[in-house]
């Protein structure tokens, strides 16, 4: 027994020695910069990256490899494989506030492509790439702020113009009605508005926003230091009333639908507010639905083009390619690459030059992009602490859907526990 | 040291004996102290420290176990853990008892078809399990409320609904683990002689009292470790509720694993995702320690 066993490890450490001796046979790798996104929604934008790599390896020998990360949990992700350090990705598409103001992950943007950036940029995207006045990032979304989406055939069914959308809350809300379609127990089979209810509270707070900006409120101070008094003003608690009674009083949203996004492609729902990239979503995924695209209703405000969630690609700091990362992004950073990375998605360019280009003034959402672009620009929250605000006050909103409480005490709480976190 | 020194340089036969013993537990001890033991110390440490943009770190002493046991968010995820706990720990352990004593009934060769079965869902990735039965619970497609409309029963919200939610996940957890608890009772069921089964019908017990006086008695020790496993099971629940929930409907899901998991990389606040962390720890340890001792009895015929 003391033989074989001898013998097995004598077998295994010859193995082991030939195969460290013998030099290797597999083909040279060529070098790669590592991208990850975690818009798996937006699969041919993402592969472009690696299309464009390959003419970028003719001149620096480094080509793109693109790893799409599920929303769920990209954070995690990211934040292991930043923090860790192996395995990171040389460059990454996230929130500047976040990975470069809550954490310090990301590389300053040389000065010649600030440079180029801020000269072809809408003057409003500006922001999106920056924290504290330093530039990081290279926003990838024009367009990043939701627009209303009407279903055509829905519209006309109910006795309503398609081509004369409702323009402040009030017809929005009368046309919600005749939108919405009741069983003989009175729970709507159509609704008016398909309302985001279900997944992460931070994705429910950046859905009702819009309203919240429509009735001129704002989520925290001008100077993102304080809730109270704001989260929870006057202004937004009927905001959040208006919301909660689209649901529980008017019924023309229900919380019996599943994702917004379906159901409004299942023509369930007349309208969704959405951003951009619905369009091209649209196209592949309903193509059998006719819409039309306007901007948001207004209130007392118009809300204006915002979003909480602006996206832009970022360079890894400790990244050992990060000046191939810069060159690879100097070279896609012109006016051409930006329309045609874009137009491969349906997703608006980038580049101020673009949104006057045929593929842009052809697409549904070329005049209410421009509509709300004049809007004033609403208040943002780009704070590094974005997400664990949006969740405190996401609960309330989610709250006041499910009947859990009313708006105003429910904002109170919401508004003290922000002010923890802000103060924390 | 010299038992040390023994273990590396042995002289006696006992000597080489226990070195051989050593030798076979250390890939075993060396894994639980990676995976398991330096985490623990390392979540301890953590539980102290505010991380900080960049790395660093600041000593809070206390004042981070103070912020989570003050925070109402944390203890309605308790509360939702424990209300789970309650709905899936008695029903698994019942119904995998009845399956097992069902099973045990059959013929060798259904009792393997129908074990097998039982046991498939064990198999399934929780994360795909919990995508199945998304869409058994879909409100407007699902075959759950078609079924019901079927039999004239009105279509009910599961998921979406703040009352059913956590009875929906249960079910969940019962359908996933209710095949790896009925194999331990079977094999326990199994290894009961059956000359106490005679002896008891020659003193004229009915089935329903040797199931009483004989099985169950003898089963005590799988019951235990069964229940033990599925409140650890349940009260580290993650993957359905992520999948499915995300903690909604406004919170009447959230669980603690999930709330530590936002916790530490949604909001990269590590040092309170450590606090729960440990309270997670000593629950469990303190739960299954009572457990043990209370309901563990020694039987012998």
């Amino acid at each position: 027994m003391r033989r074989v066993i001898g013998g097995a490890i004598a077998v295994l450490a010859l193995a082991g020695l030939l195969a460290a001796a013998v030099p290797g046979h597999a083909p040279a790798q060529a070098k790669k910069i590592v991208y990850w996104t975690h818009w798996e929604q937006n699969p041919e934008f993402n592969k472009w990256y690696e299309t464009k790599g390959k003419e970028f390896a003719k001149k620096s020998g480094y080509e793109v490899e693109v790893v799409t990360i599920p929303y769920q949990g990209y954070e995690a992700k990211y934040l292991a494989a930043l923090v860790g350090k192996s395995g990171a990705p040389d460059f990454f598409n996230g929130i500047v506030h976040q990975w470069c103001g809550q954490y310090d992950f990301c590389d300053k943007m040389p000065a010649d492509l600030e440079k180029t950036w801020s000269e072809n940029l809408p003057k409003y995207m500006l922001a999106v790439g920056q924290f504290k006045g330093a530039t990081y990032g290279i926003p990838i979304e024009h367009g990043n702020f939701q627009q209303m989406y009407i279903d055509v055939e829905l519209f006309k069914k109910a006795g309503l113009n398609p081509d004369k959308p409702p323009k402040t809350l009030d017809e929005w809300l009368a046309a919600m009605k005749k939108l919405s379609v009741y069983d003989a127990k009175g729970e709507p089979t159509q609704v008016g508005f398909a309302l985001r209810h279900k997944g992460h509270p931070v994705g429910i707070t950046d859905k009702f926003l819009p309203f919240a900006h429509a009735f001129g409120a704002r989520m925290l101070s001008p100077g993102l230091d304080r809730a109270t008094g704001f989260a929870n003003g006057p202004e937004m608690v009927a905001a959040l009333q208006f919301y909660g009674d689209l649901v529980t009083k008017d019924k023309v949203a229900s919380l019996a639908f599943g994702n917004p996004e379906d159901a409004f492609g299942q023509k369930r729902a007349g309208v969704i507010f959405r951003e951009s990239w619905y369009f091209g979503w649209l196209k592949k995924n309903a193509p059998d639905v006719a819409f039309k695209v306007y901007a948001l209703p207004c209130a007392k405000a118009c809300p204006g083009a915002g979003n909480l969630f602006p996206w832009s690609n970022l360079v890894y700091k400790n990244s050992p390619h990060k000046q191939v990362v810069w060159d690879f992004l100097r070279f896609i950073s012109n006016a051409k690459d930006d329309l045609e990375q874009h137009q491969l998605q349906g997703i608006l360019p980038v580049w101020t030059v673009n949104l006057e280009t045929p593929y842009v003034k052809g697409r549904p959402d070329y005049a209410s992009t421009r509509e709300m672009l004049a809007q004033p620009v609403p208040p943002n929250y780009y704070h590094p602490k974005s997400n664990e605000l949006a969740t405190a006050f996401g609960e309330a909103v989610v709250g006041v859907l499910y009947g859990k409480g009313q708006p105003k005490p429910s904002l109170d709480e919401a508004a003290a526990r922000m002010d923890r976190i802000l103060k924390d | 040291m010299e038992r040390w020194t023994r273990l590396a340089f042995p002289r006696t036969y006992m000597d080489r004996q226990r070195r051989a013993g050593f030798l076979f537990v250390l890939p075993a001890v060396a894994y639980f102290a990676c995976v398991y033991f330096v985490p623990l110390v390392e979540s301890l440490i953590g539980s102290f420290y505010r991380t900080l943009p960049g790395g660093a770190s600041r000593f809070m002493g206390f004042g981070l176990y103070e912020r989570v046991f003050t925070d109402p968010v944390f203890w309605n995820s308790v509360r939702n853990t424990i209300k789970l706990l309650a709905l899936s720990v008695p029903s698994t352990v019942a119904l995998a008892l009845a399956v097992a004593l069902g099973l045990d009934r059959l013929t060798l060769r259904w009792r393997s078809l129908w074990a097998a079965m039982y046991f498939v869902p064990f198999a399934v990735s929780l994360v795909a399990a919990a995508l199945i039965w998304q869409w058994l619970y879909e409100p407007v497609y699902g075959v759950l409320n078609h079924a019901l409309v079927l039999v004239g029963l009105p279509p009910q919200k599961w998921l979406q609904s703040l009352n059913q939610v956590l009875p929906s996940l249960a079910a969940i957890n019962v359908w996933v683990r209710l095949g790896f608890d009925t194999m331990i009772f079977l094999a326990a069921l199994q290894a009961i002689p059956g000359e106490y089964y005679e002896a008891a019908a020659l003193d004229g017990a009915s089935a329903r009292q040797r199931l009483w006086h004989v099985t169950l008695p003898l089963l005590n020790p799988q019951i235990v470790m069964v229940c033990i496993l599925e409140l650890i099971f349940n009260f580290k629940i993650f993957d359905q509720v992520y999948a499915t929930t995300q903690g909604g409907p406004a919170g009447a899901s959230q669980t603690i694993i999930p709330l530590l998991y936002d916790t530490a990389f949604k909001y990269f606040r590590l040092g309170e995702a450590s606090v729960m962390a440990v309270f997670v720890f000593v629950v469990l340890l303190v739960v299954t320690l009572l457990q043990w001792r209370i309901f563990r009895r020694p039987v012998d015929y």
